[in-house]
């Protein structure tokens, strides 16, 4: 149930954004959540819908991309999507590579009035 | 109307976890994230370990559970510092948790912390708690899937204790397909297969936990 505290977290991100412009309520939260860190997307809108209860962001969409998980292979560079929990270069084989993509946990925007 | 945020939501955490860690280095302390599902072993690992390491090292214990101190109970014997973090139903400690509690200790007359975290072993491995590195602790009671499950935690992990290896024989446990899991997600990651009920294994496990204290404790 990690999503719980992500969600409260969240909350009070959208939030303070929606006071600081003056928003009286906010209709869409645009967020992106990395394969790797595993939300379950209707369990996290639960928690989020509970956690926003009798605040601006109350009834609030959460709209959520789900983005792959990508890397970079430092020693031949190749950048490549990940299949099977294969942590390691598909073309050369390196164990030595980084994770640029799949672990987000990203407010981008939020709608409102 | 839109308004751009872009920005991590877990911002405050990894600003909190930051300046533990950088407090933590500063007074040469380091910290591991112990991570397992209920039921792995991690208090009794930690019991073997203070063991043998207690005479040796300066060691505190954080004891994160959601609600008891039974874990720290067990461990009241090595006369260490320890406080329990009652996380009263959350899966998992923060930074911020942490950061309060190391007021409690003594951080010039320490050399390591041991943070026993919430069991669990998705919600932890996306709380960086300011650690010096995570350990991960697996039973082969629980099956050999566990790296496939939670790749992430596997992929974080500095090393990873396999314990229970004496009931190996009453289980399914594939060594085989545990290792090439392990492999595919994490080919550097540090390995001990260890019973701590029988004591099989700890020497090595003990062995490198006293180089990485010594190692980085000093820098």
């Amino acid at each position: 149930m990690h999503e719980l505290k992500i969600a409260e977290e969240l909350a009070s991100v959208v939030i303070e954004a929606a006071k600081k412009e003056n928003l009286s309520r906010v209709t869409e939260v645009n967020i992106s959540f990395g394969e790797l860190v595993q939300i379950v997307p209707d369990i996290f809108r639960f928690a989020f819908s509970e956690t926003v209860r009798d605040t601006l962001a109350e009834n609030a969409n959460v709209n959520i991309e789900i983005i792959q998980v990508r890397m970079r292979c430092i020693d031949c560079g190749n950048d490549f999507r990940v299949t099977n929990n294969e942590f390691s270069c598909d073309s050369c084989g390196s164990a030595d590579i980084d994770i640029t993509e799949g672990r987000e946990l990203f407010v981008k925007s939020i709608e409102g009035e | 109307m839109e308004i751009k945020i872009m920005k991590n939501i877990l911002d405050r955490n990894q600003n909190k976890a930051n300046e533990v860690r950088s407090l933590l280095a500063s007074k040469k302390v380091i910290m591991v994230n112990i991570i397992s599902s209920p039921g792995a072993g991690k208090t009794t690992l930690l019991e073997c370990t203070l063991e043998c390491l207690v005479k040796s090292f300066k060691i505190g214990v954080i004891e994160g559970d959601i609600t008891t101190d039974r874990d720290a109970r067990r461990l009241k014997r090595f006369g260490i510092p320890i406080v329990v973090i009652n996380t009263g139903g959350g899966c998992h400690l923060d930074s911020h948790s942490i950061s309060k509690v190391l007021a409690h200790f003594d951080l010039d007359d320490l050399d390591v912390i041991f943070v026993e975290n919430v069991g669990n072993l998705i919600c932890p491995s996306q709380f960086d708690l300011g650690e010096t590195f995570k350990l991960a602790v697996v039973s082969v009671a629980e099956g050999d899937d566990k790296p496939e499950k939670y790749p992430m935690l596997f992929r974080e992990a500095r090393a990873v204790i396999l314990n229970k290896t004496d009931l190996i024989a009453h289980t399914d446990f594939s060594n085989e397909n545990f290792t090439s899991d392990l492999n595919k997600i994490n080919s550097r990651i540090i390995r001990f297969d260890v019973s701590c009920t029988r004591g099989d294994g700890l020497r090595s496990w003990l062995e490198w936990i006293s180089g990485q204290i010594t190692g980085l404790s000093h820098i």
